[in-house]
């Protein structure tokens, strides 16, 4: 039976934002749509009206001409509407099957028959019975997938879901999708990748400041198209870097980087060896999860692990603590903008006398300087266009991109000769993207080096002059960017092996 | 249907305000508990908060008592700004009391202007050492200072107890537990005749002073505030977090020294058991009122100090037991917990039909 999913003027408005705007669209089954816009677009809301986490100040749901009252999840999945989340909501400890039991209505008997001719039926390889939290990110996501297929869905709503995948589970996901599509299962796919979208979905609609700003086929739009619809504005496009990594002086070197962790959230690092040249870009890939987060600890020095040894500029630093390896002109930029690179509770002036060293006079004699800082940061708020000038306003009110400007403002004002990097552009809309990937070029143009330590390959591909890729705390040989392709990040980032 | 959320954005001023809010709602908290005890409660409310301070001598007790909850409180307010859970400076007071009382009991039969401030320094020691025990073992070992402060607290009562009946007892003092008198040199110079309160009101003004000082214009009291705020944010910034612990205890554990110190060589003059009306701990409700500014620590101390004026006052005019004092402290902590909670959340109660209820 054919599904018509009908959204008819949905508006939300939260104070001072309109996250939906009269938002209408018409869905049927027999196609894969995609739902594309910018963070803050809208997307989420519309999805998260349509799930039932929240309810619309206005306008109605219907489906198959039947008007939807959802006012909770469980309405949704009453009314036969599936949701896989970004997130999963799977309980690690227990197993796959109790997982699923949770909100089962049948007994355990018929259930276990039910998920095995999924499993069956989609070529799903999952063992039932081990804890989810031996599960790669790509069987979580199965996992997620075959709790809405239990409760045949019309609607199967995917929330960014790629996110966390390697190319070849993304290849999987796709396969799969295309085959709950030609059953006739309504597939509703919310991106921000604009590849996807030409390779997946039939039809595209763009939302942008929460409004619809067009619907169209996919065969008629390009990369190029969608993007500018999607930004609302022309892209400056940036050119993929020359490689200028010649016969160039190791500033930085690692050598036995070990890191041993009981802890099940932690990921233990096994003999890590590289080194980074001037002016260059050594891209370090990975799905996450695999040991970046201690790796990039270890590196800016928030972890000291013996036996260690890490040379800098010909110095030996690993054993310093961050403020110390300042000193030498390095700098960090965390991949968790909000609880750790900055405080958001803390004014622009005092997120910037964090990155504090004994040559940026700051502190003098244990004193704040406070004129100096503001000084300091005002530059950084104009060399960086962020789009404030006042110093004393709270973090908390800068979005994403702009708290992003700052934090990297704040760390390459002091001209580093190193800066490492962890995901700098994760969540941001494409306009602070490009912003940040022009300035990370244009570091390494002026002979600084960068450790860029991504979950994003395409980023990787744009700005790296080497690669390697991390897996369950290993690193792979270092490649040049030139003879990497996504796919072969993939495999690597999947735990396969190339050659 | 319930549902609580958290507000994005909270007015600074309506933050400052809410201890007045908590304040006022203890006052017709208190009225209906008087009146549910069968009081006049505008009456009973009078002799609480307005007889006590209605007269010099009143006022001059009110400061008595707000000198060492104002001193521990400051200290405290820099555990507390940095997420330590120091809650054990009333052991801290009294251990800071016994040396500081050790040395005035060396100096018993001597004069001289040196006395006081050695045994105003050595109280200070002993607080900031006491306070250093759960400290180390927080940093080194991993203890929790919250259970290892407050069992300290136990182990310094009892030992001044032992000393009082003890090694320290007066010899001519017929087995009372208490030592021997301090001599005039080791007591705080009183600021009025006929009144009991003393110089050490200037300690604790001095400790506001320095402490805003500390707080708002040194490195340290920006470490401070960053690790009160996001203990990763502190660690990337590669401050020394062990160091910044030992010295937050240091000083909240040489303010209660120094309040501890005050109390004996003040209005008691001498140790005996009972130093404390368990000013240690009713300073961590003087810090949160006062929002942990220290400004505004002054003022809560006052207030708090009232509910123990008033609740002798009570006894006396009312024959009601003085311990109506912990009730409205209690109180007072509690609409001012009440009210933060609905400045932080709100609750939004969501009107449901019956058939949605069901499910």
């Amino acid at each position: 039976m054919a599904t018509d999913l009908r959204i008819s003027n949905i508006s939300k408005i939260y104070p001072g934002c309109v996250a939906n705007d009269n938002v209408s669209l018409q869905f049927k089954s027999g196609k894969i749509y995609a739902l594309l816009g910018e963070n803050g677009a809208g997307k989420s809301t519309l999805v998260k009206i349509l799930s039932g986490v929240i309810s619309p100040d206005n306008g109605e749901v219907f489906l198959n001409e039947k008007n939807l009252k959802l006012s909770s999840p469980l309405d949704a999945k009453k009314n036969k509407i599936g949701m896989v989340f970004q997130h999963f909501n799977l309980f690690e400890t227990l197993s796959v099957f109790e997982n699923l039991s949770i909100d089962a209505t049948e007994d355990n008997k018929s259930l276990r028959v039910r998920i095995n001719e999924i499993l069956k039926k989609y070529n799903f390889s999952i063992d039932l019975d081990i804890p989810v939290l031996n599960l790669s990110a790509g069987q979580k996501q199965k996992v997620e997938i075959i709790r809405c297929l239990l409760r045949s869905p019309k609607v199967l709503i995917m929330d960014e879901p790629t996110s966390v995948l390697t190319e070849q589970e993304t290849e999987e996901l796709f396969i799969s999708l295309k085959k709950f599509c030609d059953e006739g299962i309504l597939i509703i796919y919310i991106t921000h990748k604009l590849k996807e979208v030409l390779s997946l979905c039939d039809e595209v609609a763009v939302m942008r400041k929460g409004k619809v700003v067009s619907v169209s086929q996919t065969q008629n739009e390009k990369v190029e198209t969608l993007a500018n619809k999607m930004v609302g504005q022309k892209l400056a496009k940036i050119k993929k870097k020359i490689n200028i990594s010649k016969n160039k002086d190791e500033i930085f070197k690692v050598k036995h980087l070990n890191f041993y962790s009981d802890d099940p959230f932690e990921t233990s690092l096994v003999n890590l060896n590289f080194s980074v040249k001037k002016g260059e870009c050594l891209g370090i890939a990975g799905i996450s999860g695999n040991g970046q987060n201690e790796l990039f600890q270890i590196l800016s020095g928030e972890i000291i692990t013996p036996d260690t040894s890490i040379i800098f500029r010909n110095k030996e630093i690993a054993k310093l603590n961050p403020k110390q390896r300042r000193e030498y002109l390095m700098a960090f930029s965390p991949e968790d903008r909000i609880s750790q690179a900055a405080v958001p509770e803390l004014k622009i002036y005092e997120n910037v006398a964090l990155n504090n060293f004994k040559s940026s006079n700051f502190f003098e004699k244990g004193l704040v300087n406070e004129r100096k800082i503001k000084e300091h940061s005002k530059k950084i708020l104009s060399d960086f266009s962020v789009n404030t000038d006042n110093v004393e306003l709270k973090s908390q009110f800068l979005s994403g991109g702009n708290l992003q400007k700052l934090i990297l403002g704040r760390e390459l004002i002091t001209a580093p000769e190193l800066l490492i990097c962890y995901n700098p552009t994760w969540g941001l809309d494409v306009g602070a993207i490009n912003y940040i990937h022009e300035t990370l070029i244009k570091i390494n143009d002026q002979e600084k080096s960068t450790i860029l330590i991504s979950t994003d390959t395409e980023e990787l591909l744009k700005l790296s002059d080497r690669i390697a890729v991390i897996y369950k705390g290993k690193l792979s040989k270092i490649m040049p960017s030139e003879e990497v392709t996504p796919e072969k990040l993939g495999v690597l980032m999947g735990g396969g092996s190339i050659d | 249907m319930i549902k609580i959320e958290k507000r994005n954005d909270v007015p600074m001023a309506l933050y400052f305000f809410t201890p007045f809010i908590a304040i006022i709602l203890t006052i017709l908290g208190g009225g209906i508990i008087f009146y549910i005890l069968g009081f006049n409660p505008i009456e009973a409310l009078k002799f609480y908060f307005i007889t006590p301070i209605s007269n010099l001598y009143g006022l001059s007790e009110l400061l008595l008592k707000a000198t060492p909850l104002c001193l521990i409180a400051i200290g405290l307010s820099f555990c507390f700004k940095s997420n330590n859970w120091n809650i054990g400076a009333e052991g801290q007071l009294t251990f800071g009391a016994i040396v500081g009382g050790g040395v005035a009991l060396l100096f018993y039969n001597q004069e001289g202007f040196y006395i006081l401030p050695l045994v105003i320094l050595a109280g200070a020691i002993g607080g900031m050492f006491f306070a250093l025990i759960p400290a180390i073992l927080k940093t080194y070992f991993n203890t929790n200072e919250i259970l290892v402060s407050l069992m300290l607290v136990y182990v310094s009562k009892l030992l001044l107890d032992y000393l009082v009946v003890g090694p320290w007892s007066n010899p001519e003092g017929f087995n009372f537990p208490e030592t021997r008198q301090f001599s005039d040199s080791s007591r705080m110079p009183l600021l009025f005749e006929g009144l009991r309160i003393h110089a050490g009101i200037f300690l604790a003004l001095g400790a506001v002073m320095l402490s805003w000082f500390i707080l708002y214009k040194t490195y340290l009291g920006f470490q401070i505030k960053v690790s009160g705020l996001s203990l990763k944010t502190a660690k990337y910034a590669g401050f020394k977090g062990k160091t910044m612990i030992l010295v937050v205890f240091m000083i909240s554990g040489a303010c209660a020294g120094l309040a501890g110190v005050g109390e004996i060589t003040g209005p008691i003059g001498q140790l005996h058991r009972m130093i404390s009306p368990d000013y240690g701990f009713t300073a961590i409700i003087v810090a949160f009122l006062g929002r942990l500014n220290p400004f505004g620590i002054i003022f809560a101390s006052l207030v708090v100090a009232l509910t123990y004026l008033g609740a002798e006052t009570a006894q006396i005019f009312l024959q009601i037991p003085k311990y109506t004092g912990q009730v409205f402290q209690g109180m007072i902590l509690f609409f001012l917990l009440a009210s933060d909670y609905l400045l932080f959340f709100k609750v939004k109660i969501l009107n449901l039909k019956k058939n949605e209820l069901r499910h």
